[in-house]
């Protein structure tokens, strides 16, 4: 079903706010852990965590969603369709991946910022937590890898969005014919 | 090279367009590298574990000359 000019551009918003939302908020995490992994100060350790927890649990995750969401309805609902240009499969796939490796540090970054705030954790446990920077720039790479795909679009049909287009040669052809 | 629509609508064959491969090749070769790392154990040691401090370290006290019960971690969000 290809939405009205109207309801895509709402849809296209809400999509371009929530993806750029989520690059930006991942950004903001990444320095919050830059600074777990170069810092040694118990205060600033604990308050970093503390954030880490609040901006993964509400910030990244419902941005994430929302981008998942609103990208399958602009896909679906316009000509582009989601198994057909091989740059909306791979941004589809990676932000199922990104979601996914999501889900499961944002359990941890959960515990840890738990653990942080606890104030009978002592010093020595508080530097012992270990910074998730391999995982905040892995995703941070992918979000860009995205972002590039649906800035530039580069032109490629899957299997399945070439049969679509002969089919619709094909339709056309035979319509011509007809007239 | 470039597969366009033009190519599809003239019925032209299907061919794979040359960044999807090249994308495919960089995909394949990281999710080996990922797959050596966690193998191996040259990444240390991954998953739940390792971001969680050990028992004897979350209870360790500032002044380990007081004992300090263990700390009950609760699920609450953050």
């Amino acid at each position: 079903m290809i939405m009205t000019p109207g309801l895509r551009k709402f849809a296209l918003t809400i999509h371009i706010t929530s993806s750029v939302g989520w690059i930006g908020a991942v950004t903001a995490y990444l320095a919050l852990d830059v600074t777990v992994a170069t810092n040694q100060d118990i205060q600033t350790l604990r308050a970093a965590w503390m954030a880490m927890g609040w901006i993964t649990g509400f910030v990244i995750v419902p941005m994430a969603l929302i981008s998942l969401l609103t990208g399958l309805v602009m896909s679906l609902g316009t000509k582009w369709g989601l198994f057909q240009h091989y740059w909306v499969l791979i941004s589809f796939a990676l932000t199922i991946l990104a979601i996914l490796v999501l889900q499961s540090e944002t359990q941890l970054i959960s515990r840890m910022a738990t653990i942080a705030a606890d104030p009978t954790t002592s010093a020595n446990a508080l530097r012992a937590l270990p910074n998730t920077l391999v995982h905040s720039v892995g995703g941070a790479l992918v979000l860009l890898v995205i972002q590039v795909l649906n800035v530039y679009k580069p032109s490629g049909l899957t299997p399945y969005g070439w049969r679509k287009r002969q089919e619709q040669r094909l339709i056309r052809q035979s319509a011509d014919s007809k007239a | 090279m470039l597969q366009t629509h033009d190519e599809a609508d003239r019925g032209l064959s299907y061919s794979t367009p040359r960044w999807v491969k090249v994308f495919g090749i960089i995909a394949f070769v990281l999710v080996l590298l990922i797959a050596l790392v966690l193998i191996t154990g040259l990444g240390g040691e991954h998953g739940p574990g390792r971001h969680t401090p050990s028992t004897e370290q979350a209870v360790e006290s500032n002044n380990p000359g007081i004992h300090t019960p263990p700390i009950e971690h609760s699920t609450q969000q953050p």
